[in-house]
């Protein structure tokens, strides 16, 4: 929480600088000939350190780097936590931000979005023993997830008389299910897979329940006001939606050939717009 | 944009979060502080004990925990403890708010080994020639210490033991690691889903501070209106 607390502290401060630099950032982008893109790297397959190469590769850098190519400038990658992303940004210590980024309505108050560039479901495992076979005989049981995202808004509104509890990473909350201090354990449907893949024999005791939680419209974040920036980012998604190259990169890191077995590719980089 | 949103500090969705967490926070501190009193009091005595083996037993109680993090303890009283347990009361304490029932357990131990130490202080500052009036008088250890030391002992006791119980306040909010839904852990959620990350945490820092300084302002009050007799 003190990360956070520094998060905060960075935001405040990102606020007030904000207002005294109002030169257009896409301008600053190619004099100073690179793109500096704020990233996780630590959430495969969309940003990832490659163990051969020690470089980020991943989804997300395959489009920023077609980003950074239409600009004409060099794409330069750079690692960020979770609670700094948005301050990052706003600071402008990052010209966009990738990074698993959800867009909501909440968050349009602070940033700009970008098109969506992936849509993922939200699902739930649960222990085969509990006899749960649907989300909403989850209502009133202890659901067990991640802190900081967008997962505990979300199994509330799907299933409001759930009882939540987060933690502070994936391994804990996990950990908690393992031993049982809630029936099921929700996360986004990559990372839940990884999980159970993770289980190994005791796999048979547990079931990913099949419906969607909800659905996360990722997106890239890009600082507020900055449209000259923000029509280059959302051109260059549409011209790869367009060649076919969209579906290429999405088949590479997430189709059926790899670890998260996507049979299909359910959207189409095309709208900036949320429910 | 307003660069410092009231509103959604006054009212709404996350307005509620917030009154909450804060709730829970003060609940947390009133359950830890109530058991951790009683366990302060008991370890403070053991401590003092004619008995040696008593006494090396509240020794042991007092360094083995104060000389650990609070954040292991929290841990260790949510992830390990409630595992050693027998199946049938581990399920039943699961199914219930084994988030809380941790993070109090947690906290009171943990004041209580600092706690212990403040009244031993204490007791160790009533001169032993009233200890020694008050075996003369034919009471045993037991009775002695609760006629004659302990109620003039508490009296100086009780400053440190406020100090303690804000210090036990602020550790309230390390309950979040363990998924307890108190003060620091909403502010944490509302950032989250709005990115509003100043509103919320000057919620949160307004709230500990205003509670803080109620316990300070109850010292002050309590050591005018009962000062420390001339011993």
């Amino acid at each position: 929480m003190r990360l956070n607390f520094i998060a905060a502290a960075l935001a405040a401060s990102a606020l007030f600088t904000g207002i005294a630099a109002q030169a257009d950032q896409l301008a600053d982008i190619k004099k100073k000939g690179e793109l500096v893109v704020g990233v996780l790297g630590t959430d495969e397959p969309a940003t990832f350190i490659d163990p051969k190469t020690r470089q980020i590769v991943g989804y997300e850098v395959d489009l920023v780097n077609a980003i950074a190519r239409k600009i004409g400038v060099k794409p330069v990658l750079k690692q960020i936590a979770v609670a700094a992303r948005i301050p990052e940004l706003q600071q402008g210590h990052v010209d966009l931000v990738a990074a698993g980024l959800t867009h909501n309505k909440e968050r349009e108050a602070q940033i700009d979005f970008s098109l969506t560039t992936f849509v993922t479901g939200q699902k739930a495992i649960v222990k085969k023993d509990s006899g749960i076979t649907d989300v909403p005989q989850l209502a009133g049981k202890k659901v067990l997830t991640i802190r900081g995202g967008t997962q505990e808004p979300n199994i509330r509104k799907a299933v409001p008389t759930a009882e939540v509890v987060t933690f502070d990473t994936s391994q804990q909350a996990f950990q908690a299910l393992q031993q049982g201090k809630g029936v099921g354990y929700v996360d986004d449907e990559a990372a839940l897979l990884r999980s159970y893949a993770k289980l190994g024999p005791q796999k048979a005791k547990y079931v990913v329940l099949k419906q969607n939680l909800s659905t996360e419209a990722l997106a890239i974040g890009i600082k507020k006001g900055e449209s000259g920036l923000k029509a280059v980012v959302d051109e260059t998604l549409r011209e790869l939606e367009k060649s076919g190259e969209a579906q290429k990169i999405f088949v590479k890191w997430y189709g059926p050939n790899t670890a998260s077995g996507f049979q299909t590719r359910d959207f189409k980089l095309e709208s900036d717009k949320i429910d | 944009m307003p660069l410092f949103d009231y509103s959604l500090l006054l009212t709404g969705q996350y307005h509620d979060m917030l009154v909450a967490g804060l709730l829970l926070s003060l609940q947390l501190l009133a359950a830890s502080l109530l058991l951790a009193l009683p366990i302060a009091l008991v370890v403070a005595l053991l401590r003092l004990s004619p008995v040696a083996p008593l006494r090396w037993l509240g020794f042991a109680y007092v360094e083995s925990i104060r000389n650990i993090p609070l954040l292991a303890h929290m841990l260790f009283w949510y992830f390990g403890a409630p595992e050693l347990l027998p199946e049938g009361i581990k399920q039943w304490l699961y199914a219930g708010h084994i988030e809380a029932y941790s993070a109090i357990i947690a906290l009171a131990l943990y004041t209580a080994a600092f706690m212990a130490e403040d009244i031993r202080s204490g007791i160790r500052a009533i001169p032993t020639v009233q200890f020694e009036a008050g075996r003369a008088l034919g009471f045993g250890f037991m009775g002695t210490m609760r006629r004659v030391v302990l109620p003039q002992a508490l009296r100086v006791t009780v400053p440190p033991l406020i100090s303690q119980t804000l210090s036990l306040w602020k550790n309230t909010s390390i309950a979040t690691v363990i998924g307890v839904a108190e003060l620091m852990y909403q502010a944490g959620q509302v950032e989250s889903a709005t990115f509003r990350s100043f509103e919320s945490f000057a919620f949160a820092s307004a709230a500990y501070l205003t509670v803080s300084l109620a316990i300070t302002g109850l010292a002050t009050w309590y050591h005018h209106r009962f000062p420390v007799r001339t011993i």
